[in-house]
């Protein structure tokens, strides 16, 4: 008789889709000071005041220290030993074609149906004349610019709309905010702008657009979206590909601010290299997102499906200050190998009448190790504010972790507040039942993982849902070997 | 179809099935009765590839397959089918989703085109009848939150979307009214066919109200002890099962 | 010897008398301890949202040698009329003979002045005494313990010291009755108990804080508690110290296989207190249940810490707690189960629920899960969440007036942990004091 191969056998292999590192061309010899700073403002022609805001942050991040997480493990990292500076590759020190790629790579892009001209692009192949993403990013522009979106990189709206920098930049994360968020301010290389102004609702997600061009804005990206009143927008960040990078260290900062009556639909899904087996060489994710929900009614919805990096430290959060606002997050984490995940959110309930839903979905395989970290602080002030948080963890093999860590502050007497958290795991009764239906024990596996995460891939953009599924599929099964 | 030869199976060193001979043929209905403890879930789970069972002697073949060889997932392709006593419950995981990803798995090895989802939605309805189900339950999770009879049911309802050529019921009337009863055993009979061989795992009798069987086998011990026509099992249910185990030690 | 003074703790202290050199050294290296940790801050996950700063307001000297005399009479408000227990009286922290009525001890059962034992034959609780942190808490190593730990190890100088051999049953239950005496400066208490049952040992443990006056005064007590192999505890703690006074309770569990330990922590006095349940599985197939209802009045405060470790496998836990805040009352719950590897089987279900009543109320509540075994059940589900107004409106519609309807319904909401209390006499009483202090609240 045959034995069944247990659940661990089905997630024992190790990640197969790592790539190699290449050597990026007029980069910034490493270490960081007031001169750098400099440097990197001129690089990109700042004008003044942004230089200005630069140094301020360095001189203060330079009074901060390094914090010391207790539930990830990494060796110290070594500030002046990064380069704080690269300009984009050019075409010659890019692969020439697909067949310079690793087929592994290649295999997942195709397993994830994503067309062959995008699989060039993310795989960094210097562009050719069949690929006009000049011309996609025309047409985007152009139906972008007839409802007066505004959608550049920050780069160009330092220059274009100093105004709405001056007043926005750093206004929701301040660079006083934490260590990584005042490294990113002063060095950020680039990153996305977005306004949408009042009453429009944007005419796509911006998803499509970003996932072919925003490649190579470096380790420290910077994000701001701002939407006026009665606006709406939905935005992807990431790939469900996974994406060649040589930096190890990314500290990006997400900032939104949502008016009245206006929403902010905030999706992620980030599938960086974890790290060999021994979890060497992946990407430390330290990123810092939070919105503010200024204007009443106002709504921000960050949805994230994680899958990547050796460490992720996030925490998107919401400032619920507008009367009637609402802040949501929904999580799929998966941590594997030797990845681990510190994730989460807060709510911080401000304003009369707040709600906000919390769904974290935690899944923990080999010696994967999880935790999701959230804050829920109904203040004062925050008549008839509600929060439902719901954190579930499914656990995969006997060697993997998983904690929850809670805290629920509540100041106020009219606030409902419940949290329900479980912790299961895939059992062989389950396994069993499937492949006695025909089902292989990885296509079981799946199925029951992704039913797990089905309330949180419904919060996703239609295609993103289908690919962030095939993307947690492959996950598991590139585990399968 | 199958056949059965001197099938001994231990759970945790403990031997349950102490040398058990069957042979089953298209179109029979064959039905294993016994006290509990008997070995009846374990013969049932033994012949569909459940984990934690050894195997230490014997053999069991389906169309001439070593049946012992394959993956639980290679037996129900082969056609080959269980419904379970207590039905899995897998939250999240939607039943229209989890029914086609089963059946186009078997069609597909059967070498069968795999159905587009509008065939595939007509012939589930066509299903959905027999059992007296409602279609809402399409739209559920498999089995999650499901009553005892809705799950039972739902079995049923797999076994005819699948179309086995051999389906195993372990104590498919446990925990069902008599009115549950009535529809499960109509759908089941419902199912019958010449080409379709059944295995009816029972304690009680009165399933076999319903469900006519051309044999009956009566289990004790691991073994089989007693085998003959559905008289046999009116007999046990008269005399009770301790008449058996009485010959049984006499045996 | 380490200067204590420097982190406010200094005063806590006096050179105790000299009963056994394990004991000085174990004394000696606690204070070494409470000097080099210094004063918690929020800074501190396990202070996160508990400010010392009122205890430390405060010159705590030990209590001194004279006991207030005081005669059996004067228990008679404390008392609770009927319940039929092996009495013991501690007064301000030590064993009062002449108010404590232990009766008819059963064979294998022995109750002793700690103090007492002390004087006459430390060695008979050097295993329980002398040890290191790691056997009261699963998951340290070297670390020192914590300071209020420290601080009582340093300075205890009684307590009640009970027995069970193997096999032995108490069928009434004690109760250890700790009676605060009003003293002309504040004081601070520091008993130590120990609690031993044998292996298939049973017996119900009713611990209870009482005052007489309203002076300021901090206890800080802790119980030691071993359960050997099969034995069953129950223990219901009350306590209701005066409103001016600090409360600090360590209660360290440690279980042996297929033992049972059921305690029911009822919080309703103190203006500041502070309760940490640590509990630790040795054996497979124990059960810990950890019940509490806590009622924070007006700017009364109370936090609870739970340390569930579950070290072994196939042992189940459940923490249970209720909270009532009302005026400018404040409660932290903080619930930490860890499942440490290989402790398969595991099942740990952790709920904290809250009713807030006022404006100026606050409830901080952290319910922990910390997993790493896979094949376990464990849960968490707190709630923050007020009165159902359709229930207030049914009952108000009955003729029910509004106070009463509110009160009805608090009392409802405690009563699933009253309900748990092994005697009708202590449920009865409990439900009293409850209704009493919700009576005299301004609910609204």
């Amino acid at each position: 008789m045959t034995s069944a191969p247990a659940v661990d056998d089905i997630v024992r292999s190790e990640y197969e889709h790592g790539f190699t590192t290449e050597i990026a061309s007029e980069t910034f010899p490493p270490g960081l000071d007031d001169g750098v700073v400099r440097a990197i403002s001129r690089r990109k022609g700042e004008p003044e005041f942004m230089t200005e805001w630069r140094l301020k942050a360095y001189r203060h991040w330079l009074t901060m220290t390094e914090p010391n997480w207790a539930a990830v493990a990494y060796p110290k990292i070594d500030f002046q030993s990064i380069s704080y500076f690269s300009a984009p590759k050019r075409p010659e020190d890019m692969p020439k074609s697909l067949d310079e790629i690793d087929p592994v790579l290649l295999e997942t892009y195709q397993k994830l149906g994503i067309p062959l001209e995008e699989q060039k692009a993310l795989a960094g192949i210097a562009v050719d004349a069949v690929f006009d993403s000049v011309s996609v990013a025309t047409t985007f522009r152009k139906s972008l610019a007839e409802a007066g979106v505004i959608f550049c990189s920050i780069s160009e709206a330092v220059h274009d709309y100093p105004d709405l920098i001056k007043q926005y930049l750093g206004s929701v994360v301040p660079h006083t905010d934490n260590y990584y968020a005042g490294l990113n301010a002063a060095v950020f290389s680039d990153g996305t702008f977005v306004y949408v102004p009042k009453g429009v609702r944007c005419p796509m997600e911006l998803s499509t657009y970003f996932r072919i061009n925003a490649r190579n804005t470096g380790q420290f990206e910077r994000t701001l979206i701002v939407a006026e009143a009665g606006s709406y927008v939905s935005y992807l960040e990431g790939c469900t590909a996974p994406q060649r990078d040589e930096n190890q260290l990314h500290a990006a900062v997400v900032e939104l601010i949502v008016m009245e009556d206006a929403e902010i639909k905030y999706s992620t899904v980030q599938n960086w290299y974890p790290g060999d087996a021994q979890g060497k060489g992946g990407i430390y994710n330290f990123v810092t997102k939070r919105g503010d929900c200024r204007g009443a009614r106002s709504k921000i919805s960050w949805t994230q499906v994680e899958t990547g990096s050796a460490i992720t430290w996030k925490y998107p959060s919401c400032l619920l200050r507008g009367e009637g606002s609402v802040g949501e997050f929904y999580s799929v984490a998966v941590t594997k190998g030797r990845q681990q995940a510190d994730t989460g959110t807060k709510m911080i309930h401000i304003g009369k009448d707040t709600r906000s839903t919390i769904v974290s979905k935690g899944i923990s395989a080999n010696q994967g190790r999880q935790t999701y970290r959230g804050l829920v602080r109904i203040g004062q002030r925050a008549d008839g504010a509600r929060n439902h948080t719901q954190c579930d963890s499914l656990l995969i093999g006997d060697c993997c972790t998983a904690n929850t860590v809670p805290y629920i502050e509540v100041r106020n007497p009219s606030a409902n507040m419940e949290h329900e958290a479980t912790t299961s795991k895939i059992s062989d009764d389950q396994l069993f039942y499937c492949r006695s239906r025909g089902l292989t024990a990885e296509d079981a596996v799946s199925m029951i993982v992704n039913g797990f995460c089905k309330e949180v891939f419904n919060e996703l953009p239609m295609e993103f849902a289908v690919e962030a599924q095939k993307l947690l599929s492959i996950s598991l099964e590139g585990a399968v070997g | 179809m199958l056949v059965v030869n001197g099938l001994k199976a231990d759970v945790g060193g403990k031997e349950i099935l102490r040398g058990l001979n069957l042979e089953v043929n298209p179109g029979e209905v064959h039905a294993i009765m016994g006290p509990n403890g008997s070995g009846k879930s374990t013969f049932a789970h033994v012949l569909s590839g459940r984990e934690g069972y050894t195997v230490t002697a014997g053999s069991a073949t389906f169309e001439g397959q070593d049946l012992l060889a394959l993956e639980p997932e290679e037996r129900a392709r082969l056609g080959l089918f269980l419904a379970f006593q207590y039905p899995v419950e897998l939250p999240g995981v939607n039943n229209t989703y989890f029914l086609k990803a089963a059946l186009n798995s078997i069609r597909k090895s059967r070498g069968e085109h795999e159905l587009d989802a509008v065939s595939f939605l007509r012939l589930i309805k066509d299903k959905l009848k027999i059992l007296h189900l409602d279609d809402s339950l399409l739209k559920r999770a498999v089995n999650a939150g499901f009553s005892g009879g809705e799950k039972k049911r739902n079995e049923i309802f797999q076994m005819a979307l699948l179309e086995p050529k051999l389906a195993i019921l372990d104590e498919t009337d446990s925990g069902l009214d008599i009115d549950a009863l009535r529809v499960v055993a109509d759908g089941v009979n419902a199912l019958r066919s010449p080409q379709r061989s059944m295995i009816v795992v029972t304690h009680y009798q009165r399933l076999l109200d319903y469900i006519q069987p051309d044999v009956v086998h009566v289990l004790s011990k691991g073994r089989i002890i007693r085998s003959g026509g559905k008289e046999l099992a009116l007999e046990l249910e008269e005399k009770g099962y301790g008449w058996i185990d009485a010959e049984g030690q006499a045996a | 010897m380490t200067d204590l003074t420097a982190n406010g703790f200094g005063s806590w202290l006096v050179d105790s008398v000299s009963h056994a050199d394990w004991l000085d050294d174990q004394r000696r290296l606690s204070r070494a301890q409470i000097g080099e940790q210094g004063i918690p801050t929020s800074k501190q996950e396990d202070w996160r949202y508990t400010s010392l700063k009122g205890l430390l307001e405060q010159c705590f000297t030990p209590v001194d040698e004279t006991i207030t005399a005081l005669a059996p009479d004067d228990l008679e408000d404390i008392l609770i009329p009927g319940l039929d227990s092996h009495r013991i009286v501690l007064v301000n922290g030590r064993y009062a003979p002449d108010l404590s009525m232990p009766g008819e001890i059963p064979k294998g059962v022995r109750f002793d002045s700690l103090r007492t034992l002390l004087d006459t034959d430390p060695d008979a609780v050097r295993d329980h005494l002398n040890r290191p942190l790691s056997a009261l808490r699963a998951g340290v190593e070297d670390e020192p313990q914590p300071l209020f730990l420290a601080l009582n190890t340093a300075g205890f100088d009684d307590g009640l010291v009970v027995r069970l051999e193997r096999a032995a049953m108490l069928e009434r239950p004690i109760e250890l009755i700790h009676l605060s005496v009003g003293m002309d400066e504040p004081r601070v208490a520091q008993p130590r108990h120990l609690i031993i049952l044998g292996e298939g040992a049973q017996a119900i443990l009713i611990e209870r804080y009482v005052s007489l006056g309203d002076s300021i005064y901090c206890t800080n007590a802790v119980l030691d508690i071993s359960l050997g192999c099969d034995a069953i505890l129950r223990h219901e703690r009350i306590q209701m110290e005066s409103a001016n006074a600090f409360h600090l309770t360590g209660l360290y569990l440690n279980q042996d296989a297929g033992s049972h330990y059921q305690g029911v922590n009822i919080g309703l006095g103190a203006r500041w207190s502070r309760t940490d349940l640590v509990t630790d599985f040795r054996g497979e197939h124990a059960r810990c249940e950890l019940q509490g209802l806590y009622l924070a009045g007006d700017r009364q405060f109370m936090d609870y810490h739970l340390d569930v470790t579950h070290s072994v496998p196939r042992c189940t836990s459940r923490e249970n707690f209720k909270g009532i805040l009302y005026g400018r009352g404040r409660a932290v719950f903080d619930g930490n189960v860890v499942v440490a590897r290989h402790a398969q089987k595991s099942d740990a279900a952790m709920s904290n629920r809250n009713l807030m009543l006022s404006e100026s109320a606050e409830v901080d509540t952290k319910p922990q899960l910390d997993i790493h075994a896979d094949d376990v059940k464990c849960s968490h589900g707190t709630t923050v969440g007020q009165l159902e107004p359709e229930m207030l409106f049914y009952l108000r519609s009955r003729g029910i007036s509004a106070a009463l309807a509110r009160r009805m319904l608090c009392l409802g909401f405690a009563g699933e942990i009253i309900q748990t209390l092994s005697s009708e006499l202590l449920r009865e009483h409990v439900s009293g004091q409850v209704g009493q202090r919700l009576e005299s609240a301004p609910l609204d």
